[in-house]
């Protein structure tokens, strides 16, 4: 029997025009005619690209490069300007989680607003309420109003509800940044039970090693461009040597650019870090205030993806506000689904730090000569504390690496091994 | 047909459209100490001034009671322009959810029409004790109250669904509308009889589609009469040309929303 696809997208192209003076009155309009200045910029141009029912399908790109549009060309958020996109039964789209929550209305209350967004009938809402209450865990805050909660709270509510549609085809924006390390790895086990009951997924994610481990096919978009579409592993590894390569390349262009340029684009990292991390991610009494923390080649070149075996060095500077004795420096790194990979501290590894005197700045390092994590995005905490485990400056989770693996090995880490075969 | 295809999808999100109109009610009042209760003490302090003024301060006004003549036009009034207007920036002023979840946008349009149209309803719980308190005596023509909120409420949808979507590609839309509003209230008979405008000018005067609607809500609310029919008509016809047309313009212009917002 010929199926036809749950999800086609034809010659799709989609322009955006970026107005150089947004919101035209209509004096502008009639009077002075210039309704047209903007600038054209293709967001898609000429993607094809067909799912069967019950397949997951990975976007892949760097940021601008089309996924988001094409995401959201799907859900019919926007309409392409050539070209067909074409979506068959119940869509849910996980693109802005809590897109339409009231912060004065309680939680139940934004629930069933919520869900009614999605399509859903009163009954309907009323079957899956405990469901969803019972899925966000926020069953003793559901009769606060939403602006009390936390965002990570908020989150977690906004995702339960969107992911109790039940629809048959699901569409997943960088759900991954969604609150705490726990609850993201249980939203991937209920994706993952949505696609073995056969719903249709397409997911846009920076996480490589989610594509690899749960997406049938990738399809790596460049600038607007489809550049490869297939396997997801051998998409993933394609995407990520081009990565590798273009990582390169820029960081020997920064070199040498100018100092002071360099520090404005650390500024403008650290910027974006912060903004995505909320500041319950860093505690302490800051005694000790661990001032930057570099991620970094052994050479000292900052670097935010590293294959598997290659060398890495962290780099954690260090200011001390007052006398401290016995610091002791640790990092701990877990991957993108919550599982802690590695810990170790100053004092694990039987070292005696110096004393710090107030105002002493300095660079502690962490050297791995060789990093046998695979494939994956891994979280990066660094922390400074007494030796009887009183805080200075924690920072947890606030830094990301990306490794990937040329082989295909699978797991955690890899373990050095050889085979005998007899 | 956009209005088949439009009830369809009407039907399929109507706890949406619901829950729209309720948070619409609601937010109106909310943190407010008394809250709904504001739905009922505007008209009710509107029918307490304009009764005082104009039995006391104003005395000798040719039409007794002045005060039910005023309001039984005013509220519907209130429902036309406030209708209008607040559909008007609802596209706009709900510009999170239009960019960033698949919905039928023509739900926002209407629901705050609907809620418009409960004040209104709920002004009437106040119109209703009035006209017994001043001796106006309502009959069966009463019944005529249910084809005429029809009428006007295809009327102001008509136009909410024009302006709204324009108002997302020029939003001087809405002020214009502001403007034009309070010039149309006075050639509308809310405050006066229509017999003051001279003949040759009532012609033109019937074109404005407040005009047969107001005096048909006179008619019922203080007349205690039958309204006219013909002229009532004649602008459900224009307000359903009105509304197709917006609708269909508006399904045309909706695409285009997420990124002009």
């Amino acid at each position: 029997m010929f199926v036809m696809p749950q999800i086609i997208v034809e010659n799709v192209s989609k322009r955006f025009r970026l107005y150089q003076e947004r919101n035209m009155t209509l004096k502008d309009f009639f009077v002075h005619r210039k309704g047209h200045r903007w600038e054209e910029f293709w967001a898609l141009k000429d993607v094809n690209l067909e799912v069967e029912r019950g397949e997951m399908v990975a976007l892949l790109g760097r940021n601008g490069s089309g996924k988001s549009t094409l995401l959201k060309l799907l859900t019919r958020i926007l309409y392409p300007d050539f070209g067909v996109t074409q979506v068959k039964g119940r869509v849910s789209s996980l693109l802005e989680l809590g897109a339409g929550f009231h912060p004065e209305f309680t939680g139940r209350e934004n629930i069933f607003m919520n869900a009614s967004i999605f399509g859903l009938t009163r009954s309907e809402i009323e079957e899956r309420y405990d469901e969803i209450v019972k899925f966000s865990e926020l069953e003793d805050f559901i009769n606060y109003p939403v602006r009390s909660y936390s965002s990570g709270m908020y989150m977690r509510l906004a995702f339960s509800v969107a992911i109790s549609v039940e629809p048959d085809v699901l569409l997943i924006d960088e759900i991954l940044a969604v609150g705490d390390a726990g609850f993201q790895a249980k939203c991937l086990e209920r994706i993952r039970s949505l696609k073995r009951s056969g719903k249709t997924i397409v997911l846009v994610t920076h996480d490589t090693s989610v594509v690899e481990r749960m997406c049938d096919r990738a399809l790596w978009l460049n600038k607007g461009r489809v550049e490869a579409l297939g396997i997801s592993r051998e998409v993933v590894s394609e995407y990520l040597n081009f990565v590798a390569d273009e990582e390169g390349n820029r960081h020997n262009e920064e070199n040498v650019k100018s100092s002071t340029e360099k520090e404005e684009l650390n500024q403008t990292v650290e910027a974006q870090m912060d903004e995505k991390r909320p500041e319950e991610q860093r505690k302490g009494n800051r005694a000790v205030e661990i001032t930057k923390v570099t991620i970094a080649s052994p050479e000292g070149r900052e670097q935010a993806s590293f294959r598997t075996g290659a060398a890495l060095m962290i780099e954690i500077h260090y200011l001390a506000y007052v006398e401290t004795e016995d610091p002791v420096f640790g990092i701990g790194i877990v991957r993108s689904d919550g599982v802690h990979c590695y810990g170790v501290n100053t004092d694990i590894d039987s070292m005696r730090l110096p004393d710090l005197q107030a105002g002493q700045r300095g660079i502690v390092r962490f050297i791995v000569e060789k990093l046998h994590l695979l494939n994956g995005t891994y979280r990066l905490s660094v922390a400074c504390h007494s030796r009887d485990g009183l805080p200075y400056d924690y920072h947890t989770e606030m830094y990301t690496f990306n490794v990937d693996s040329i082989t295909r090995d699978v797991g955690v880490g890899r373990l050095e091994h050889r085979w005998v075969i007899e | 047909m956009p209005i088949l295809s439009f009830f369809r999808e009407l039907y399929r999100y109507r706890e949406m459209l619901k829950n729209l109109i309720n948070r619409e009610l609601r937010t109106r009042y909310k943190a407010s100490v008394i809250g709904f209760l504001w739905t009922f003490i505007n008209p009710l302090i509107m029918l307490v001034v304009y009764t005082t003024f104009f039995s006391i301060i104003a005395r000798g006004a040719a039409i007794q009671p002045y005060s039910i003549f005023l309001f039984c036009a005013l509220l519907p009034w209130i429902y036309f322009q406030t209708g209008v207007q607040t559909s008007t920036v609802s596209i706009v002023g709900n510009a999170n959810l239009v960019k960033k979840v698949y919905f039928p946008n023509e739900l926002l349009p209407l629901a705050t029409v609907m809620a418009s149209l409960v004040n209104y309803l709920l002004g009437l719980l106040i119109l209703i004790p009035a006209d017994f308190i001043f001796g106006v005596h309502l009959n069966f023509s009463v019944v005529f109250f249910v084809p005429i909120v029809i009428v006007q409420s295809i009327l102001i949808l008509g136009f909410s669904y024009w302006l709204s979507a324009l108002n997302v590609f020029f939003r001087d839309v809405e002020h214009i509308t502001g403007v034009i509003f309070t010039a149309w209230f006075y050639i509308t008979p809310v405050m006066y009889q229509m017999e003051l405008i001279p003949p040759e000018y009532r012609g033109l005067y019937m074109l404005n589609p407040m005009t047969p609607i107001t005096l048909a809500y006179r008619d019922i609310f203080l007349y205690g009469r039958i309204p006219d029919l013909g002229s009532l008509f004649k602008v459900a016809v224009g307000g359903c040309i009105l509304m197709i047309s917006g609708l269909m313009a508006f399904r045309k212009m909706r695409k285009r929303f997420a990124e002009e917002l």
